[in-house]
This record gives structure tokens, C-alpha cells and sequence, in this order.
């Protein structure tokens, strides 16, 4: 259980992160969507310990971030991929190993089922200056998960990855859920939060606009579901609310109908909603 | 202390990938010191390598011939003298020995078969062995000229013959037998002398060796001792110089992987990891410190082996601990200052450099002008160097390698102490 409670971050005069409030429950996907400099990082940094907060606390199954037991049990993939390049990537994972108290018995096979669960297992061996974009992200997620944490804090994870990459990424977060592990997911992908997770938080200048799992985002600030018919008499659009008699005479007065469309509402009109802004410029 | 070490080994292993941070840290300092020793040793083994003084006491043909043939010889570069000259160059290490021609030189020279042979006195450190025998080689073969020119000269063979008849019937002290053996013989020797005579008899006349008249020189030494104000090997100035330029690869090497930690966000990954901030610190500063002692350790081992700079161990285990404290402090400093690879790097040379320059790392410090001497004070450069320097060539008693070790580290705890209020670790 992650209980966060009225956390304010300020830098100067920009006010990132204003009286956020979330609980999230053990071994579900919480998705925090928000535009650039929303206050993500931000607000991941507060709970992960990464950085103080100005007011408000953090508490992961009752233990302070910064407390050495709950360091054993975060795994923060960052936004950058934070690596050495010019190390190979069992070097890196083996040096991130080594600042948990992982034992020796269990080091050699904690790394082998990183690797094997990312899929690099046969570059293990190999520098990661010569990886891909989306390999980087993969491994920089295994280097977040050999000590085994129970909070996963996931940083915009596919940045910059191909679609390859972003599906076994897809497919990871989903076999940590599964795996009991309670995770925290950045996007500023609508259509992540949407196939990913069980609760959404809406978060823009630092402030978190709605909260709920995605049918409830989507029907209290989704708008309703339009059908548009493309007719000899035009286009026209009706709210699926009132699909009664006008929808009908439109379709009778037609005489040929050329096409009809369904625009059911999603995360991204929920942030239009919300905001009167577009989620990515 | 298990997750220090991981640290460590880390950052030495970073190290080890950037070829260009390998080259400026092992092998630039190497290739300075060796092209600059060799440059400034110029005066080791090639031809008019040993600087002589000479005095000549006597100043009659003989001496002066002799002097001219010296200056001549292949292997010196004279300095005309007095004795007091001749003394204060050698004592100050300007010269490697003297010649001394004492009074009568010019009489024994000409005496071949008489009285004891022409004396030279020959000055120098008593540790120079290996240039004494040398210098004592090359004074015999230019004195057995005098046999040559005796032997290949008729007109100058008579004479000298004539010369030594005087001096046997003059002498008191030559037993009455040789007397009259010598009194025969001598003018026999003239007359065919006069017939005409080859160069390459060889005569013997036994009598214990000091004083046998048919050695082309009697070199007495004279031990000088050098008052050492300079080093005798250009390389114990260029290595200690070599090793600041390799601490200086260090400490730039080690203050931008630490901004770099920052700005790659790794920093934040050793942060969320249940491992202190100070242990992050001591982390970097232990590799910091491991990669200095290792190209020290690099550097004097070539320095001995190859370049046969001698050295106190003991002594350079303090220098080198106390030239890494100071460094490793300067490097969080440095660090703690900037924000970026690119400022911190820059900082970092420019302070260094000119630390370097003031201190010593290029002009050595002994040949610096007085006011600049004052100015390198300011340097921990010039402490660093100092430090080395004692426990090579400056012969620094514990008690003087004190100054240095306690300025070095002061500088060092200062700076570190510094640098860790200042860094900002979680700052990406
Ligand atoms: N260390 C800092 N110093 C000053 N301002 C900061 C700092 N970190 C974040 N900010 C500011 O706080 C705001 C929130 O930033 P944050 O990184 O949390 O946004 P984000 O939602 O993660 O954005 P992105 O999608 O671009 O990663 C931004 O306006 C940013 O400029
Ligand atoms: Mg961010």
C-alpha cells in the first residue's frame, strides 16, 4: 500500500508538485498521465525518497521512503537510462546488485532471470554503448528489479522506443503485476494508461485533476460517445445520450449513407476535459 | 565498506574504458617525464659529457699541454679554473669533478724513467664511483701521451734522457747500485736513442707501483662531496613532474564521472539504494585516491627500473598518501562546483593547470626565479612535487617531509570537507 498525502514541491517560483494525494493498493498499475513538466518525476522523486518534500508525507506499507527497509523494497527505473555506457550490461547489473545486500548464492541467478526477463540474455556480454534505444530502456529496467522490490516506480519507461521494445515492455509491466509487485507508471501516453492500468491519476502544473480507473475518468469526464453519419445529407454528429428519435430520422431521411462512426471517449479527452488542452503538443 | 569497494572498483573500471582518460592518466606522464628527462640529461653519456674544472698549478709547457689535451679529449668540457672555483663547482654539483695540476707536474711529466709520475688530484663525490673510475680511465690514457711523444720525438727523447741523467746523479735518495746501473744505462738509451728509436719499447723497471715513474699518472682523489642543491638524475625532476600530470588525470577524470553520475541519473539509482550518502562519497573518493596511488606506483617503478631513479620508499608512501588525500579533497571540490561534464572539466584544468604551472609540474622548482618560488607557495602542486622530491633527491629527514605531508593534507581534508556540504547529489 503507497499512501501519499498532501505533497507540495516547489523550485523557486514554479510550484511542481501541489497537495497531491493518492493511495494505491498492493499489486495494482497506477498510472500518473500528465503533459511535460507536470510534475511526474517530480512527484516520483518525492516517493521514492530521491528527493525531500517541501510539506506532505509518503508512506510505503508504513515505511518512509528514506528509511533503509523501504530502500530494499523500492526499484525506480528512471527517465534517463541511467547506466554505464561503457560498462557491458551484466558489469552494470552486477554493480547494482552489489548496493543491495543480495546473497551471494542468489546474485548470479537474480541477474541470469533480469536479463532472461528483458530479454538481453544473449548480450550479457556486450557493451551498452553499442545498444539500441529501446535495449537501453530494457535494461535499464532490469537494473531496477535485482533486488527483488515490492514498489516499482517505472519513469516514462518507453521513451524513445520502437514498438518491438514497447510491447516486451508492455508485456514486463504485466508480468510484474502478476507477480504481486505494486507498480507506478509514468506516461504521457494516453494509450498506455489506458491498456495498462487500474487506476489513473490526471496531474498538470502540478496539480492532480482527477483519480480513478479508466471507466470512471472516462464516463464522469470523457464526454459522451458521438456517432457520426456521413450521408448524402451530410455529416452529422449525435451524443450517444440522446440516440433516439433524431439519429433514426436522420437515417430515414437518407438516402444513401456512406459511413457511420462511433467516437467513444478517451484519456485524451478526458485531459482535454479537464485542462482545454491537448495531452502532447 | 563491501558496497564502498563495489563503487570503487566501478569507477577504476570506468577508468579503464576511456582510452583517452588511460592515455592522460599512465602513459601521458610516462612520455613527459621521459622526453623531458632525456632533453634535460643531455649531459649524460653523449660526447663532452662530463663537465671538468681544471686548475693548473704548475703553468709550465707540460701542464699546459696537458690541459690542452684534456680539452681536447672527446669525453670532457672544461672549465678553466682556481682551486676555489674548481671546488665550489663540483661541491654545488655544477661540474662532476676537477682537475687539480699541482706544482711540479710539468717536472715529473718530462722525467720519464725517473722520479714518480706527474700527479693529478682529482676531485669528486665520493658516490660517483662509476664516473671516477671513468674520469681516472681517461686521465691515463691522455697521460701516457708523454711516452708517445717521448718515444716518437728522438730530439725531445734526448733531451728528457738528458734530464733524467741530471736528476739520477743529482738524487739522493736512489740507492748507490740503481745509481750506477742507471748511470750506464741511461746514456746507452741516448746513444741509440739518437740512432733512432721506435715508440713502442716497453720498459720495465719493477719498484712497487705508487711510485714507478713508467704509470703515465699518479691520480690522487680527492673526495668532494656535492652539496646536493640539485638532483643528480634529470629524471628525479621529471618523474615527480610526470606524477602531478597523472594525479591531475585523476582528479579531472574522477570530478566529471561524478557530475557525470548526476546528469547520466545513476546518482539516483545509488540514492534509492539502501547505501548512505557518505558511502556514495567515500566511494569516489576511494577510487579517486586507488587510481592516484596506482600510477604513482606505475610511474616510480618505471623510474627505477628504467631510468635508475633511486629513492626512499617509506618516504614516498608518505608523499604519495599525502599528495592523494590532497587531490582526492580537490576533486570534490572541484565537483561540488559544477553542474555539468563540460563546466566541470573545464574548472577543473584551468584551476590545475595553473596550480601546475605555478608549482612546478613544468619549470622544476629549483630553477624558478625567487619571486616565482614565493607565488608556487600557493600551489598544492608545488607541495605535491616538494613532497616527491624529498624522498628522492632532496634527502628530506621525516621531520622535513612534515611540511609538505601537513600542508597536502590540510589542503586535502579542507577541500573535501568543502566539497561534501557542497555537492548536491540528488540534483539531476
Ligand atoms: N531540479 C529542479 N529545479 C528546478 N525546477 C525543476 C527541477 N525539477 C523539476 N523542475 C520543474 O518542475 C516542473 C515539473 O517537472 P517534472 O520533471 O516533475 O515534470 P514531468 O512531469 O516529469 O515532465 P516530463 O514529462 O518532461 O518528464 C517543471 O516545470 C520543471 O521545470
Ligand atoms: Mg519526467
Amino acid at each position: 500500500m503507497i499512501q501519499v498525502e498532501s505533497l507540495n514541491k516547489r523550485f523557486g517560483n514554479i510550484h511542481a508538485v501541489r497537495d497531491v494525494s493518492l493511495e494505491i493498493h498492493p499489486g495494482q498499475i497506477f498510472g500518473l498521465l500528465g503533459p511535460n513538466g507536470a510534475g511526474k518525476s517530480t512527484s516520483i522523486s518525492m516517493m521514492t525518497g530521491l528527493i525531500d518534500a517541501d510539506s506532505g508525507s509518503v508512506s510505503l506499507s508504513g515505511l518512509k521512503p528514506q528509511s533503509k527497509e523501504a530502500r530494499h523494497k523500492i526499484g525506480l527505473i528512471p527517465q534517463s537510462i541511467a547506466l554505464y555506457e561503457e560498462l557491458t550490461a551484466t558489469d552494470n547489473l552486477s554493480f547494482f546488485a552489489s548496493l543491495y545486500d543480495i546473497p551471494k548464492s542468489q546474485l548470479q541467478s537474480r541477474m541470469d532471470w533480469a536479463l532472461d526477463f528483458v530479454g538481453l540474455k544473449d548480450r550479457a556480454t556486450d557493451r551498452v554503448s553499442g545498444f539500441s534505444g529501446g535495449m537501453k530502456r530494457r535494461l535499464n529496467l532490469a537494473a531496477s528489479l535485482l533486488h527483488d522490490p515490492d514498489f516499482i516506480f517505472m519513469d516514462e519507461p518507453t521513451a524513445g522506443v520502437d514498438p518491438q521494445s514497447r510491447n516486451k515492455l508492455f508485456d514486463n509491466v504485466l508480468e510484474l503485476k502478476e507477480l504481486g509487485k505494486t507498480i507506478i507508471y509514468t506516461t504521457h501516453y494516453m494509450e498506455e494508461a489506458q491498456k495498462l492500468c487500474d487506476q489513473v491519476g490526471i496531474i498538470d502544473h502540478g496539480e492532480l485533476l482527477a483519480l480513478g480507473t479508466v471507466g470512471e475518468l472516462l464516463s464522469q469526464h470523457g464526454g459522451d460517445t458521438l456517432i457520426s453519419i456521413s450521408s448524402d445529407q451530410g455529416v452529422k454528429e449525435f451524443k450517444s445520450s440522446d440516440v433516439s428519435n433524431d439519429l433514426i430520422q436522420e437515417l430515414q431521411a437518407s438516402n444513401k449513407v456512406y459511413d457511420i462512426s462511433v467516437n467513444r471517449p478517451d484519456l485524451e479527452a478526458v485531459f482535454l476535459n479537464l485542462t482545454g488542452r491537448q495531452l502532447r503538443d | 565498506m563491501k558496497k564502498i569497494i563495489a563503487l570503487m572498483k566501478k569507477d577504476i573500471k570506468l577508468l579503464f574504458r576511456d582510452k583517452m582518460a588511460v592515455f592522460f592518466t599512465f602513459v601521458f606522464p610516462l612520455i613527459f617525464a621521459f622526453i623531458f628527462g632525456s632533453i634535460f640529461s643531455g649531459d649524460s653519456g653523449g660526447s663532452k659529457a662530463l663537465k671538468v674544472a681544471v686548475v693548473d698549478l704548475d703553468q709550465t709547457e707540460q701542464s699546459l699541454q696537458f690541459v690542452k689535451s684534456i680539452e681536447e679529449a672527446d669525453e670532457f668540457t672544461v672549465t678553466l679554473a682556481t682551486e676555489e672555483q674548481a671546488k665550489d663547482l663540483v661541491r654545488r654539483g655544477k661540474h662532476v669533478a676537477y682537475f687539480i695540476l699541482p706544482e711540479g707536474f710539468g717536472e715529473d711529466y718530462k722525467g720519464i724513467f725517473t722520479g714518480s709520475p706527474p700527479e693529478v688530484l682529482v676531485g669528486i663525490d665520493p658516490s660517483r664511483t662509476a664516473e671516477a673510475g671513468y674520469l681516472e680511465g681517461s686521465l691515463m690514457k691522455l697521460g701516457t701521451d708523454r711516452f708517445e711523444q717521448a718515444f716518437s720525438n728522438p730530439a725531445a727523447m734526448t733531451e728528457r734522457l738528458d734530464a733524467s741523467i741530471a736528476q739520477v746523479q743529482e738524487s739522493d735518495d736512489i740507492p748507490a747500485e740503481w745509481k750506477s746501473l742507471l748511470g750506464d744505462y741511461l746514456p746507452k738509451m741516448k746513444e741509440l736513442t739518437q740512432q733512432e728509436m721506435g715508440g713502442d719499447e716497453d720498459f720495465s723497471f719493477g719498484g712497487d707501483g705508487e711510485a714507478n715513474p713508467m704509470m703515465p699518472l699518479k691520480v690522487t682523489k680527492q673526495e668532494e662531496v656535492v652539496q646536493r642543491s640539485g638532483p643528480k638524475n634529470a629524471f628525479s625532476i621529471t618523474i615527480p613532474q610526470g606524477v602531478i600530470w597523472a594525479i591531475m588525470g585523476c582528479v579531472i577524470g574522477f570530478a566529471i564521472s561524478l557530475v557525470q553520475e548526476k546528469t547520466l541519473g545513476t546518482m539516483n539509482r545509488l540514492i534509492v539504494a539502501p547505501i548512505s550518502r557518505t558511502q556514495i562519497v567515500a566511494g569516489k573518493a576511494l577510487g579517486c585516491f586507488t587510481a592516484q596511488i596506482a600510477v604513482v606506483a606505475l610511474l616510480f617503478l618505471v623510474a627505477y627500473f628504467i631510468l635508475g631513479v633511486r629513492f626512499n620508499f617509506p618516504k614516498l608512501v608518505l608523499a604519495a598518501v599525502a599528495s592523494g588525500v590532497c587531490f582526492v579533497g580537490l576533486m570534490m571540490f572541484f565537483a561540488s562546483l559544477a553542474k555539468t561534464e563540460r563546466s566541470v572539466a573545464g574548472i577543473t584544468n584551468a584551476f590545475l593547470l595553473m596550480m601546475g604551472m605555478v608549482g612546478g609540474a613544468m619549470i622544476p622548482l629549483f630553477v624558478m626565479p625567487g619571486w616565482m618560488q614565493a607565488i608556487s607557495n600557493f600551489s598544492p602542486v608545488k607541495w605535491a612535487i616538494v613532497a616527491f622530491e624529498g624522498a628522492i633527491w632532496r634527502n628530506f629527514s621525516y621531520a622535513e617531509m612534515m611540511t609538505p605531508v601537513l600542508i597536502l593534507v590540510s589542503i586535502g581534508v579542507v577541500a573535501f570537507i568543502l566539497g561534501t556540504r557542497m555537492v548536491k547529489l540528488e540534483e539531476a
